[in-house]
């Protein structure tokens, strides 16, 4: 049951009706009982077994954490809390390569009844760890109702795809009485068809694109594969704040306030920067239990240290997202960046503070576009087929394109008469495709710069519902609807 | 209460000549003081008072107050 189905709506409508009439001492059952439902719609029986099995293990660590005295005992339980659930998650993850291995014909049978399917359990593994980490660091105390806080994992707006909560922050709402809030519902369904805009009229329109090149590397040339990057970029954060936002809208609807996944991130004037805007819990997860304790442990190296413990935290990112190749090259290119900036940024930051354009807007836009296009360079092997193919893509990028930018500037006002010059950026669809195309970013474009200077909730009803209805006509018009899920998904 | 050595090792590290370091002053509202500054702010406290932190009890440090505090149990 993905966000954008019809199926959603009415499971919604029905939840929240339910959930009005439901006294406040039972309404973490029946937002229990919704994300259950919820997750067995995805008919993969397995998951909703290592939901539960990490909900009861987690839970039960966490109170004999708590309890034990004896700090090297407690360690030991934080340990073995981590290794139940990086169990978990691996098994559900590489269950279909192992079976493939020890029982290849159990493999065909097994994706019949979505055995494989492994939606979820990245997240929600990641959340039991950190739960289990704060109770450890005597940040929080651990939840007494076992089902509340197994709604805390798999509370149905973020189980398949995040934002990993902290228990800190989503605990305390689940425990809130409930009084039904005009604001929060008219803000999150703002939020939901926002984020409903820019996965079907963007990230899906964009990944008609993007997959016919990725899809056949050697068949394009260079201003080919430099387009479908730039896309790719566009595509997969559109697919995932769109998610995100529509997470947070539905979350609203029942007063809850998940975080914020995304803070315009290709605005970002370094790579560590971009990390502070991108799949923000992710990030804050891997920088708080991983980077740190490492950084720390390794404080004796000095720059060396971190620089290693940058690298070894991305180089975990890259595998969280999958045991491929691509994965793997795409985060250790983050990790080289964000490790070269360690010794890099302190010499760059004095040199400009000494020529006097440290604060200078040029230097800003420079970093901005850099960063950017570093950030391009690492989606490369993160979409690729194979690091075969991303490489080729990396090598070929800027081929012809020279020529290209020089013949398209002499033709500029008979473009879409020169078929050689137009088909590199068609990529095989037509020119009215492209228009729509242009349309939707234009719209998303436009939209997300006044999105801040409107504050459109604050303004009179005259000029709210003529951009609701700008919004959900451009959704209906521009929108592709296909059964493709979102991309964040796989992990 | 911070000592005013620990104060002189802070500042020393951060290159700051004066700041008001108290109790709950937390690391984001000192400039400078960053996660890279942050493993060079310990290890210099380490290496002035000739004690070892376990790795454990720097991550649980929320403020300057809980440094000392660290500090004070090393030392005693």
């Amino acid at each position: 049951m993905y966000f954008n189905s019809l199926a959603f709506g009415v499971f919604l409508a029905v939840v929240w009706l339910v959930y009005q009439f439901t006294p406040d001492r039972h309404r973490w059952l029946a937002l229990a009982l919704a994300s259950l439902g919820f997750y067995a719609s995805l008919k993969a029986p397995l998951l909703l077994f290592a939901l539960g099995l990490v909900a009861i293990l987690s839970y039960a660590l966490g109170h004999c954490i708590a309890r034990q005295e004896n700090d090297a005992l407690k360690l030991r339980l934080l340990w073995v809390g981590i290794a139940v659930n990086i169990g978990v998650l691996c098994l559900v993850k590489y269950l279909q390569p192992i079976a493939g291995v020890l029982c290849p014909s159990l493999v065909p049978a097994g994706r019949q009844v979505n055995l494989f399917v492994t939606i979820g359990v990245s997240y929600f593994t990641l959340q039991a760890i950190c739960y289990l980490a704060d109770i450890y660091l005597g940040r929080v105390e651990p939840e007494r109702h076992l089902g509340r806080f197994a709604l805390y994992l798999g509370f149905f707006p973020k189980l398949l795809q995040g934002p990993i909560e902290r228990a800190g922050d989503l605990l305390p709402q689940l425990q809130a009485p409930y009084r039904c809030s005009y604001e929060n519902m008219r803000s999150g369904a703002l939020l939901f068809a926002w984020g409903l805009f820019k996965k079907t009229a963007v990230a899906n329109r964009l990944a008609l694109y993007v997959n016919t090149v990725y899809g056949d590397v050697h068949s394009y040339g260079g201003v080919s594969l430099l387009m479908a990057t730039y896309m790719y970029a566009i595509q997969i954060y559109a697919d995932f704040s769109g998610y995100t936002d529509m997470a947070l809208g539905v979350a609203r609807f029942f007063n809850i306030r998940l975080t914020q996944n995304f803070n315009s991130p290709y605005l970002a004037t370094s790579v560590a920067d971009f990390w502070r805007r991108w799949h923000i819990s992710f990030s804050r997860w891997i920088l708080d239990y991983i980077f740190r304790p490492l950084q720390v442990l390794w404080r004796g190296g000095g720059n060396y240290g971190t620089a290693a413990a940058l690298l070894v935290t991305f180089l975990f990112s890259g595998l969280w997202h999958g045991v491929a190749w691509g994965f793997v090259i795409w985060g250790l290119l983050h990790g080289t960046y964000l490790a070269g900036s360690v010794f890099y940024k302190p010499w760059a930051s004095r040199i400009a503070q000494r020529l006097g354009f440290q604060n200078h807007p040029v230097r800003r836009v420079v970093q901005t576009v850099v960063t950017f296009h570093l950030v391009c360079m690492a989606w490369i092997f993160f979409r690729a087929g194979s690091v075969a193919d991303g490489w080729y893509v990396l090598t070929h990028l800027l081929g012809g394109v020279g020529g290209y930018l020089a013949a398209a500037f002499e033709n500029l006002r008979h473009l879409t008469q020169h078929k050689e010059l137009v088909d590199p950026i068609l990529l095989g669809k037509t020119l009215p495709r492209f228009l729509l195309l242009l349309a939707s970013l234009a719209v998303f474009g436009t939209a997300s710069l006044l999105r801040d200077c409107i504050r459109i909730q604050a303004r009179s009803a005259w000029v709210r519902w003529p951009a609701y209805y700008l919004l959900a006509s451009a959704t209906a018009f521009l929108g592709v609807y296909n059964d493709v899920g979102f991309v964040y998904f796989q992990f | 209460m911070i000592s005013d050595r620990l104060k002189r090792v802070i500042l020393t590290e951060l290159q700051l000549d004066e700041f008001s370091l108290e109790d709950s002053t937390i690391a984001d509202t000192v400039p400078g003081w960053d996660s890279l500054s942050h493993t060079r702010i310990i290890t210099a406290v380490e290496a002035e008072y000739g004690i070892h932190f376990k790795t454990v009890e720097v991550i649980r440090l929320k403020n300057v107050g809980d440094l000392q505090a660290l500090v004070d149990r090393k030392l005693a």
